[in-house]
């Protein structure tokens, strides 16, 4: 009796470490085909039905050798560190960046991704400095699913009510931000509660349209320091900017994205300033059922230096999509970037959620009038992006092109907003560490903007 | 005989033993060795950098701001959750009825994941825009550089102070109770039975509570994490967070491992001084 319940106890544990194994990457799915994991941030139930839908079953019905299985979670960025460490991991890895694909290529985590970039022709499809900050040493280590731009979204009705119209130039913007003050309301609404590196998104912008992505350029490539006087007023710039109430009043350590564009819905401010893939958060608050969509508008953040092309983008990228080195079926994770990279998938994935999927195309053939809601206004802005990106006016949002600990300095920003460090020494820090990256090569290559 | 019940013991100690050893000395002696690499925390290539990385730190005056704050961490919780704890044991253990109900209340939110006790500050008391800070029309703790890490604490301690009633009230009803009625029977007041009876006689849990209380001061994490992230302007950051960034966002865990062992030794310390004030009380 004895023995029959220990040979039962031993055969329910092998099952459940059997049990347990069958998450691994490369295991045999159902009928023959083979599981691929590809781990994402833990986007909101909708998006995530969203992408279940388009990706997850859209990939499986189109070929017969794999099966896609998607795992959502939001610590997907330390998930992954830990997991590419330990030579573990998803098939395809979810990414912050170039830079974070830079830090991993070197250290032979991440797979070569170069000769299926010349089976599906990635090249040629994919935008030329997209295509670029995913190299390292000439080889491909990954791609981003999309592209985003920072610029301030606007309630059209708050701006009448405050009667002026849209800003077209930083004295428009500030002016009506003043304006909004008086009447009692946020100049602009944004925050960093619970994510940090929201700084980033705003020094980036001020390094962009104050001293140029040109500038910015010659600081990552070093030949220029980053205590340059062109980048030290930037940063002065962007202290001015928080301090006079400009970046969520006085609420910016308390707001965070999504409830900043509930306040903006309800009409307590009449701008946000983010970046594009604020979009998503948008969508739940300006929608066809709550009848507002047409009181959501978007434009780029309006150049400071008057010696800039107008308008002005900072470039970033919301994802990188790499393939893991440890992966046992590097062919199937190509084939899901590739299905992620293409024109029909972008189409789908725009029409239910705007904001994350600017797949960056050459020739981003998607025309907003076939969409409705938020995607409309989105597609169009990312047309503009894709555009500006071909003309070379851009800069460099730090959390894409910056490499990671320099990065991670640049979060510290607020360091000079609040008035506890000066911009040249603050700088002077960044240089530093910045400097020791170079010796390292952890910058990516990088696209050099015409001004 | 002896020989097979010396054998027994090592074999029953083994598993405890083993698991120390793989998840507590390994690590330990991985971390101090990496203290002075420049490893990145990804692949398998490092520098041994000598001192570098103490220097570098010793040199940040953010490492002085998270010194002194887990100094503060460590002031505020060895008085207020531990004086909350007290009064409220005391005030229990007069209260026969609904004594457990209250124990209850008390722990709930010491069971709770730290990341809902947050949320709940977060969306419902420090909300500028529909919270009660936002009612009353004030900014909340976590939103000024002078008030940041005081907001963080709050919530810690509001969490941490029935972990310290239920321990110390378990340890007062261990007092003898001869003891507490001859005290009454010679005319002292309840003051005077806290102060001379009780107080004596819950000493060694006071004193462990305290030496953990320090020990879990210098590891502070997750509320200041949750919270503030060590802002605003690395304000409230302690050296739990100020280690975190070095690991996960600027991948230079061999300066990560160098904070680590930092924090272990204030740790270290007050483990001796535990072992020393113990010793000296059986010696006494």
């Amino acid at each position: 009796m004895k023995k029959k319940r220990l040979i039962a106890i031993v055969s329910a544990a092998v099952l459940a470490l059997a049990g347990c194994s069958s998450g691994d990457s490369g295991s045999g799915g159902s009928g023959g085909r083979q599981t691929l994991q590809f781990w994402f941030w833990g986007a909101p139930p909708d998006h995530q039905a969203t992408m279940k839908k388009v990706l997850i079953e859209g990939f499986n019905q189109s070929q017969d050798k794999y099966t896609l299985t998607v795992t959502f979670n939001n610590a997907v960025d330390k998930n992954i560190q830990v997991a590419l460490s330990a030579n573990k991991g998803p098939d395809v890895v979810y990414g912050s960046g170039p830079a974070f694909s830079a830090a991993y290529a070197v250290q032979g985590k991440l797979a070569d991704m170069t000769p299926y970039s010349e089976k599906y022709g990635w090249e040629s499809r994919i935008l030329d400095p997209m295509y670029k900050s995913g190299t390292v040493n000439g080889k491909l280590y990954s791609l981003p699913n999309s592209i985003e731009d920072i610029g301030v979204f606007y309630n059209k009705k708050v701006l009448d009510q405050l009667g002026v119209k849209v800003p077209t130039t930083f004295a428009e913007l500030t002016a009506v931000m003043d304006k909004a003050a008086a009447a009692g309301l946020h100049p602009s609404v944004t925050g960093n509660q619970g994510w940090k590196p929201v700084n980033q998104n705003y020094i980036s912008q001020f390094l962009t349209v104050d001293a140029g992505g040109k500038t910015v350029y010659d600081a990552l490539q070093g030949k220029i320091p980053w205590t340059d006087p062109a980048i030290v007023k930037a940063v002065e710039e962007s202290a001015k900017f928080y301090q006079a109430g400009y970046l969520g009043g006085k609420d910016y350590q308390t707001l965070n994205f999504d409830t900043s564009m509930q306040l903006l819905s309800k009409g307590k401010s009449p701008f946000f300033i983010g970046p594009s893939l604020a979009f998503q958060f948008a969508s739940t608050y300006f929608n066809d059922k709550a009848g507002n969509v047409a009181d959501l508008g978007y434009i780029p953040f309006p150049t400071i230096n008057t010696s800039l092309p107008s308008p002005y983008y900072t470039l970033g990228t919301t994802a990188s999509l790499s393939i893991n080195a440890a992966s046992k079926n590097k062919d199937g994770a190509a084939e899901v970037i590739d299905y992620m990279l293409s024109d029909s998938f972008a189409k789908e994935m725009n029409k239910d959620w705007p904001g994350y999927w600017a797949v960056p195309l050459k020739n981003f053939n998607l025309d907003p009038n076939d969409y409705t809601g938020l995607s409309k206004p989105f597609v169009a802005s990312i047309k503009n992006t894709i555009k500006g990106v071909n003309d070379g006016h851009y800069g460099f949002f730090a959390g894409t092109f910056f490499p990671p600990a320099t990065a991670a300095e640049f979060t510290n920003i607020d360091s000079v907003w609040l008035g506890r460090e000066s911009a040249q020494d603050f700088l002077t820090k960044v240089n530093t560490t910045f400097q020791g990256e170079l010796e390292k090569k952890l910058v990516p290559p990088l696209p050099e903007p015409s001004s | 005989m002896a020989r097979r019940r010396e054998l027994i013991g090592y074999g029953l100690i083994a598993p405890a033993l083993i698991l120390s050893i793989g998840i507590v000395v390994v690590p330990g002696i991985f971390t101090v060795v990496l203290s002075f690499t420049d490893w990145s925390g990804i692949g398998p290539s490092y520098n041994f950098i000598g001192l570098q990385n103490f220097r570098d730190i010793l040199a940040d005056n953010v490492f002085g701001t998270a010194l002194l704050n887990n100094i503060k961490w460590v002031v505020l919780f060895l008085t207020v959750p531990a004086i909350i704890g007290l009064l409220t044991a005391t005030l229990l253990l007069r209260r026969r009825k609904m004594r457990t109900f209250f124990q209850v209340i008390y722990l709930m939110p010491y069971v709770l994941a730290p990341v809902v006790n947050a949320l709940v500050w977060q969306t419902i008391i420090y909300n500028p825009n529909g919270g009660i800070f936002g009612f009353f029309g004030l900014q909340p703790p976590t939103a000024s550089v002078r008030t940041s890490l005081y907001g963080a604490a709050i919530v810690d301690m509001w969490h941490y102070f029935g972990f310290l009633t239920v321990v110390y009230l378990g340890a007062m009803r261990q007092t003898p109770m001869d003891q507490v009625e001859a005290a009454v029977v010679d005319g002292a007041g309840s003051w005077k039975v806290f102060r001379h009876v009780y107080l004596p006689s819950i000493r060694p849990t006071l004193l462990l509570m305290g030496v953990m209380t320090v020990i879990f001061s210098f590891l502070a994490f997750d509320y200041v994490y949750l919270l503030t992230q060590g802002g605003p302007a690395r304000s409230s950051e302690v050296m739990g967070t100020y280690a975190y960034a070095f690991a996960f966002s600027s991948f230079e865990f061999g300066k990560a491992a160098a904070v680590g062992l930092i924090m272990s030794f204030f740790g270290l310390i007050a483990s001796c001084v535990y072992t020393w004030l113990s010793r000296r009380d059986v010696t006494e």
